[in-house]
C-alpha cells in the first residue's frame, strides 16, 4: 500500500488559532472527535444526512464528516465546545433547550444548537417556520421537534432581552 | 477512515491543471458527492486534488448580458446571490431544496454538474436557461453547452485534463416560471422527479416556452416538441396538459418502458402541467 503523506492544517477552532499534522483521508469530524478529543461532534450516518456532526465552519453550517480534514485548512470552526469555553454558563440556547425539555438522549443536541445559532445570529425574530426550516438537515428520533422549535423560538426571546 | 489517498491543494487554476494533468488524480470541491462515493472504496483508485482554494473559479458576477456563475459557487451562495433573484429566480427555486443547509452550504454547482446525476436539481433549470460550460485545461480553454455536456447518467464529455471553471447564460425574457421537485419527504429527498419551466406571455398569448425535465431521459434537455405545442396558444389547462403528455411521449421514446413508467408517465404529464399552469399564473 502507497504511504499517505501527512498534511499540516492550520486553522481556528473555538476561537483558538491550531495548526496539525493529518493523514488526508480523514475528515474533519474525525480530525476534530477522534485527534482533538472534541466529543461534541457526533458521528452519526457519515453521509451528510443525519446533521449530528454538525460544526459552524465560517459561519455557516457544515456536516463535519462531509469536509476532508486538510479542506479545513484557514477555516474558522465552532463546535457546541465553543459556546461555553469555561463550561460555567451556558449559552442561551443552550440553556433554552434544557429549560424547554427538548433534549431526551441528546445525540443530536449539539448539531440541532449549532443549526440554531447560525438561525439566531442572523434572525433574532425568526418565524416558527423558518426554524423548522432551519433545522431540516437535522434529525433528531426522541423528541418529535416540537419542543425543539419551542427551544430555538423561547432563546431567540432570551437573546433579545440580552441585547 | 477513509481509504488512503495524497491530497493537493493548490492555490491558483494554473497550479492546479498542471498538478491534474502530471497524475492520477479526483477532484474534490465540496465533497458532498466524493466523500460518499470514497466510503465505499476500500482501496482509493486515485490521489485527491482539492480545488477549493482556487478563487478564479469562485463568484457569482455579470459579464455584459450574461451571468457567469463561478464553478464554486456553493448551492447557498446561489441561493442567495441577488443577481440570481432578479434574472433568474428559477434556478434560485432549483436550489432552494437541494440536500439540506449543511449540505447547500458546502455542495457547488460545478459538482452537481460533472457528477451528472440524472436527479440533479440545478441541472434542468440551467439547461432551461441554455447555460454554456467553460472548461479549463493545460491548453486553454473551451466552451460546450450544458445540454450536450451531459450525455448520460453520471457520464460527461469531460476530459481527462479538464476543469471545469464556470456556467454561463444570457437570461432569457420572461413572465413566469416554476421549478416543481417530486420527492419522497421536502428536506434531504433526492428527486424522484423534477421539472423547471419558464413562459413569456404577451398580449395573452404564449410567446416563447421552456420546458426543462429532470430525472425522466437519459441526458438533460428541453422538450422542444412540448414547447412548439403551447407557443402562440393562450394559456389554458387544455394546452398545458396536451404538454404534459408529449413530455411523457417523449420520456418513453428516450429512455424505453421501464419497470418505473407506470408511474413515472402520468405523473410527469401531471408535473409538467401543474408547473406550466404556476408558471402562467392560472389557478389549478
Amino acid at each position: 500500500m502507497k504511504k499517505m503523506k501527512n498534511v499540516e492544517v492550520n486553522f481556528k477552532l473555538n476561537g483558538k488559532e491550531i495548526t496539525v499534522e493529518c493523514e488526508p483521508a480523514k475528515t474533519l469530524l474525525d480530525l476534530i472527535r477522534d485527534d482533538l478529543g472534541l466529543k461534541g461532534v457526533k458521528r452519526g450516518c457519515e453521509i451528510g444526512e443525519c446533521g449530528a456532526c454538525t460544526v459552524i465552519m465560517n459561519g455557516k453550517t457544515v456536516a463535519s464528516c462531509m469536509v476532508l480534514a486538510p479542506q479545513a485548512e484557514g477555516a474558522e470552526i465552532t463546535t457546541i465546545e465553543g459556546l461555553s469555553p469555561e463550561g460555567e454558563e451556558l449559552h442561551p440556547i443552550q440553556q433554552a433547550f434544557i429549560d424547554k425539555g427538548a433534549i431526551q438522549c441528546g445525540f443530536c443536541t449539539p448539531g440541532m444548537i449549532l443549526s440554531a445559532k447560525v438561525l439566531l445570529d442572523n434572525n433574532l425574530s425568526p418565524s416558527r417556520e423558518q426554524i423548522r426550516r432551519a433545522i431540516a438537515g437535522n434529525i433528531c428520533r426522541c423528541t418529535g421537534y416540537k419542543q425543539i422549535v419551542d427551544a430555538i423560538e423561547y432563546a431567540a426571546g432570551l437573546l433579545n432581552d440580552r441585547g | 477512515m477513509l481509504p488512503e489517498f495524497n491530497f493537493k491543494r493548490p492555490q491558483t487554476l494554473i497550479e492546479a491543471l498542471e498538478i491534474y494533468s502530471s497524475g492520477n488524480y479526483s477532484i474534490i470541491a465540496g465533497g458532498t458527492d466524493v466523500i460518499v462515493e470514497l466510503r465505499k472504496e476500500k482501496k482509493a483508485e486515485q490521489d485527491i486534488l482539492d480545488i477549493t482554494g482556487l478563487d478564479e473559479l469562485k463568484g457569482i458576477r455579470k459579464e455584459g448580458k450574461n451571468i457567469v456563475i463561478g464553478a464554486l459557487s456553493t448551492f447557498s451562495e446561489v441561493f442567495s446571490s441577488p443577481l440570481i433573484e432578479k434574472e433568474a429566480p428559477l434556478l434560485k427555486e432549483a436550489v432552494r431544496n437541494v440536500g439540506s443547509l449543511q449540505i447547500r452550504n458546502r455542495g457547488t454547482i460545478g459538482g452537481n454538474i460533472c457528477n451528472a446525476s440524472p436527479a440533479a436539481d440545478s441541472v434542468p433549470a440551467l439547461v432551461a436557461l441554455d447555460s454554456m460550460l467553460t472548461l479549463a485545461s493545460p491548453q486553454g480553454e473551451r466552451k460546450i453547452k450544458l445540454d450536450k455536456f451531459i450525455t448520460w447518467p453520471y457520464a460527461t464529455d469531460i476530459k481527462e485534463e479538464e476543469i471545469l471553471k464556470s456556467i454561463s447564460f444570457s437570461p432569457p425574457e420572461f413572465t413566469g416560471y416554476h421549478f416543481y421537485k417530486l420527492g419522497r419527504r421536502e428536506a434531504l429527498a433526492i428527486s424522484r422527479m423534477n421539472v423547471a419551466v419558464m413562459l413569456k406571455i404577451k398580449g395573452g398569448k404564449i410567446e416563447k416556452a421552456f420546458i426543462s425535465p429532470g430525472s425522466v431521459m437519459p441526458s438533460p434537455g428541453r422538450v422542444s416538441v412540448a414547447e412548439k405545442l403551447v407557443e402562440g396558444n393562450k394559456p389554458s389547462k387544455e394546452i398545458f396538459e396536451k404538454a404534459g403528455f408529449k413530455v411523457s411521449e417523449i420520456m418513453i421514446k428516450e429512455s424505453g418502458i421501464r419497470w418505473s413508467t407506470e408511474y413515472k408517465k402520468p405523473v410527469i404529464e401531471q408535473m409538467v402541467k401543474r408547473a406550466l399552469i404556476f408558471a402562467a399564473g392560472l389557478k389549478e
